[in-house]
């Protein structure tokens, strides 16, 4: 199964259930829960369905683009359905099975797994899915985002996608993957994940655990902290201020792959993370709840308009 | 309506976490239990069943219909409801439409305690149909049951410990009708995921009786048990066609019973070169990372080969097995990439990274413990007698493996990980095994440190923990324990009496005390004390653990803990005589020693030649006999000898009597035999 290929199955399956198809957000990460499209998303009472592509940052996990199994970024296939739809595992199976997977034949098992986010203040309970005894899904209901339950609850479904393309093939290094195929004039080529992302890998691998600046990235963390804060403070803007919080996020990942985070710091910092998302969350839902009333109220409006006059509401003689 | 009938429950849900099965199947059985005692007054065997995906219980013998209930009410005195003429009064009246009665079914009777007769009417409440019952009852008691962890789903604010898709309740072969968090209940279930791919539709359940087999053809074995005994046939079988046997694990094997719904164990393969790591890291990584068995030959060598269960029956295309295969094999790169990484650097090189590691805010870090280790397990040599030389070597070696990448990932493997490494770094045997071992005992029943060394460095390293926690007030209290420092005391008393060894456990702590200095945020003296409770405590324990009845631990105890030897040789003594009459007799007799003496200032010496009666110069004559004998065994015989003739002095002799001198002799001479006593145990606690 090419990268590309098994990307755009997923896609087209969750677009045809009814989710919007969303997009990275462009700023580095550590995982597609921290994109808006979920941290806010899953706020609040407004249905929400989505699902993206988000290449997730580790840098712990970089390995110079070495080792066959592991990566400093890899992607991940992130979809939430909100509230959480009781037919839920079987949906998730059947998008097991557009991608190929002939559940007939292999054994698929659901095995506890909580998740916890403390930068985003967010934990929930789930599973992880086991295919042929392989982790292939993490699959969490959401029961509290930025320290608020989540009323309705979302169901929050990761695929990792290079550990399916490299299971459902039997690849035992992922560089060997293929990326999908170029066609030109001259023939069709074939881009193997290695061509793609190995350079990236080493070049990432290199910078977070020799090159990054220390200092500077101390100084960042700060500098990122007060930005936000003055963002949500003084302006009300709970996105600008986000991102602030995603930018420590992931300098506090750089300093902590150096090592250079100690662990009586540890918790500190990560609280510093979550005060800012939580604040910004706080401020999304107080903002939200006053447009949703808005827009109540402009709906109820609308049906009265609609009621009085019925031809409308079928969309006769209505021309923009 | 008559007779009884099956009643079965299956609450049906997304995959419930293993380790919640049993619990919430025990309460809900327990829940059942209670509503039958309390609605139909009788006791009823309930089966329980669970699954990923089920818990379910089965009671046979319920009554169709509750039985009528009684119950008499007594209202105003005659007097007040009937008048002269014998015709009601308004009370009279109003007592009757009170229960809903005509004034004639109203007698009038005396009751207890009362002065006059009063009118009294007798209510029959009939027994309502169980179903009626059960229908009212089952949605409170699944709601009220305490679920761990419990979660919310969808729109809902129902909780439960995962989301529930179906509800099956048949009392005979009626539908209990009740609807909880809006699924109703009724007579069909889901089977396995496989099954239901050509069998759409739910399976019908057409009588309790009829549970178990109607799933097991739906692919769901139901019974837990049942799926356990078929994945250890299954397991052993296997292992053998592998050449060798299971490297057994009964909490894995109970773990994989609980996460399948059908049994089956499959057989892989790994690579033979993985088994250059050690045993310890493949049989971890295999259970820890896949749910795995290790496969050992007849020596214990292990061979390349696993066994894991799977979710089905079969492997129709084989991928089943290559995919754990695959799996495993991703894993064991890792830890083969740990192993390689680690050994850069000698295992020793990283003592000064432990400075930075904290082992507990007050009490410094794994570099500070390393050398309060180092000091208290010379101490603790020298004064065995043992050979100390390697003592700060091995001490400042034990916790270098905290911060190597295969602990990091396996923390289990703590302490095995240091051994091993320091064995390919050709330390000398016993060094590295007390590497290896100084966690032990890991478990209530795992073995304690082989060597000499390895049980010193354990009770040192156990030791420092439980005097540096409770020195900073981290005191464990009821089923609060969180630092686990009642498992690391009960180890380091376990090692000191199954080794024999003679080290007094208060002087050890008054060491390790000595050792925590000044990060203590406690008086030393107020420490002490309660360090000695708990270590008196775990004596008690251990003493229990070893099956010494409780006599025989309660009056041994009491009379001196702190010799460990001595007092397991006392017990060992002492259990010869637990069930010996004589000895109830003792202590009574101990017990009228002890009051008669506890107001009395110890005084003059036992002066024989003024005791008068032929029962006190008896016991004189024995109490010679007794303090002379020097020989455990031969003491109890001469104890259990002594019982008659106390009965005899205390039934012909007052103690206290006029004659002061005669009454200090008497004194002394019960003074003199209780402290003859306490040679052995503290009697007045023998029941």
């Amino acid at each position: 199964m090419h990268i590309q290929e098994l990307i755009l199955r997923l896609q087209r399956f969750w677009a045809d259930r009814g989710c919007l198809i969303g997009q990275p957000y462009d700023l580095e990460k550590g995982a597609g829960t921290m994109n808006p499209l979920t941290f806010f998303g899953a706020l609040g009472p407004r249905p929400w369905n989505v699902a993206y592509v988000e290449p997730s940052r580790r840098p712990a996990d970089g390995r110079y683009g070495e080792n066959p199994f592991r990566l400093y970024k890899h992607l991940q296939m992130q979809v939430i359905l909100k509230p959480s739809p009781a037919r839920v595992q079987d949906l998730y199976i059947e998008s097991l099975e557009a991608m190929g997977v002939d559940l007939r034949k292999h054994d698929l098992r659901f095995e506890e797994d909580n998740w916890e986010a403390p930068t985003l203040g967010a934990w929930g309970v789930g599973w992880q899915v086991m295919l042929d005894g392989m982790e292939i899904t993490q699959f969490t209901y959401f029961q509290q985002v930025a320290g608020m339950d989540c009323r309705p609850v979302s169901a929050e479904i990761t695929y990792g996608i290079e550990r399916i393309c490299m299971f459902l093939d039997g690849i035992d290094n992922l560089y060997d993957l293929t990326w999908g195929e170029v066609k030109t004039d001259d023939g069709v080529f074939p881009v193997s994940y290695r061509t793609v992302r190995q350079r990236e890998e080493f070049e990432l691998s290199a910078y977070s655990f020799e090159h990054a600046d220390l200092d500077l990235h101390w100084q960042l963390l700060a500098a990122f902290e007060k930005e936000g804060w003055r963002l949500l403070k003084d302006h009300g803007h709970y996105l600008s201020g986000y991102e602030q919080a995603l930018k420590m996020s992931h300098t506090f990942n750089v300093l902590d792959a150096r090592g250079a985070v100690s662990t009586t710091e540890r918790p500190g910092i990560i609280k510093r993370i979550r005060d800012l998302a939580c604040g910004c969350a706080r401020a999304y839902v107080k903002n939200v709840e006053n447009v949703e009333n808005v827009e109540n109220v402009e709906n109820v409006e609308n049906v009265e308009r609609e009621q009085a006059q019925p031809g409308a509401a079928k969309g006769e003689g209505v021309r923009a | 309506m008559s007779g009884t009938r099956t009643l079965l429950l299956e609450i049906h849900c997304e995959e419930i976490p293993s380790r919640f099965l049993a619990p919430l199947a025990a309460e809900l059985t327990e829940t059942a239990q209670a509503f039958i005692r309390e609605q139909l007054q009788t006791e009823l065997a309930t089966e329980r069943f669970y699954s990923p995906r089920k818990l379910a219980w089965r009671i046979p013998g319920l009554p169709v219909v509750q039985a009528d209930q009684t119950d008499t009410q007594t209202g105003p005195p005659r007097r007040l409801c009937v008048d002269d003429q014998g015709a009601p009064t308004q009370t009279g009246l109003k007592f009757a439409e009170k229960w809903g009665v005509g004034f004639d079914q109203v007698r009038f009777t005396q009751p207890a305690g009362k002065k006059e007769p009063c009118a009294e009417v007798t209510l029959v409440r009939r027994g309502r149909p169980t179903l009626e019952l059960l229908a009212e009852a089952l949605p409170r008691l699944i709601s009220a049951l305490h679920v761990p962890k419990a979660m919310r789903w969808g729109s809902s604010e129902f909780q439960f410990v995962r989301p529930i898709r179906n509800l099956l309740c048949l009392l005979g072969s009626e539908v209990v009708p009740f609807v909880l968090d809006g699924v109703p209940a009724g007579s069909t279930t889901w089977g396995h995921r496989l099954y239901h791919m050509d069998h759409p539709a739910p399976v019908a359940v057409p009588s309790p009786e009829a549970y178990e087999e109607t799933l097991e053809r739906a692919g769901v074995v139901v019974s837990c048990a049942e799926r356990r005994a078929r994945l250890e046939r299954q397991l052993h079988t296997l292992a053998a066609q592998a050449g060798g046997r299971v490297v057994a694990d009964g909490h894995l094997l109970d773990t994989l019973a609980e996460i399948v719904e059908y049994p089956t164990i499959i057989a892989g393969a790994f690579p033979e070169s993985f088994l250059a790591l050690p045993k310890e890291v493949l049989v971890t990584s295999l259970a820890e990372h896949q749910k795995a068995f290790c496969v050992e030959d007849a020596q214990g060598v292990l061979l390349p080969a696993f066994l894991t269960a799977a979710n089905r029956p079969d492997d129709p295309d084989g991928f089943l097995r290559s995919g754990n295969e695959w799996v495993l094999r991703a894993r064991l790169y890792d830890a083969r990439f740990f192993f390689d990484e680690d050994r850069k650097q000698p295992l020793r090189d990283r003592l000064e990274k432990l400075k930075h590691l904290t082992f507990q805010r007050e009490l410094g870090s794994y570099y500070d413990k390393t050398q309060r280790i180092a000091a208290l397990s010379e101490a603790m040599a020298s004064s065995l007698g043992l050979d100390g030389t390697d003592g700060r070597l091995v001490a400042e070696s034990c916790k270098c493996d905290l911060v190597t990448l295969m602990v990091g990932e396996f923390p289990e493997l703590q302490g095995i990980m240091g051994g091993e490494y320091l064995k390919r770094e050709q330390a000398h045997e016993k060094v590295w095994m007390a590497v290896k071992e100084h966690y032990q005992p890991v478990s209530a029943d795992g073995p304690i440190p082989a060597t000499n060394l390895g049980g010193i460095l354990a009770i040192a390293d156990k030791l420092d923990t439980v005097a540096g926690c409770f020195a900073i007030g981290q005191i464990p209290t009821g089923s609060k324990d969180p630092l686990a420092l009642r498992r690391a005391g009960q180890g380091i008393v376990r090692i000191l009496f199954e080794r024999g060894w003679n080290l007094n456990p208060m002087a050890i702590a008054t060491l390790a005390l000595d050792g925590i200095g000044g990060k203590a945020t406690r008086p030393a003296p107020e420490t002490l004390e309660a360090l000695e409770g708990f270590l008196r405590d775990r004596v008690g324990y251990q003493l229990e653990q070893a099956g010494y009845p409780g006599p025989v631990r309660r009056s041994a105890l009491a009379a001196g803990w702190t010799d460990l030897v001595d007092l397991k040789a006392r017990c060992e003594a002492l259990s010869a005589f637990a069930d010996d009459p004589r000895f109830q007799s003792l202590a009574q007799s101990a017990k009228r020693i002890g009051n008669i003496l506890k107001d009395e200032a110890p005084g003059a010496a036992l002066d024989a030649g003024r005791l008068q009666e032929p029962e006190e110069q008896a016991l004189a004559g024995l109490l010679a006999r007794l303090e002379a004998v020097a020989e455990q065994d031969l003491l109890l015989h001469e104890l259990a000898e002594l019982a008659g003739p106390l009965e005899a002095f205390f039934n012909a002799v007052m103690v206290k009597c006029e004659d002061p001198a005669l009454r200090a002799a008497r004194l002394a001479l019960l003074r003199r035999l209780q402290g003859a006593f306490l040679r052995v145990a503290d009697f007045s606690l023998w029941q």
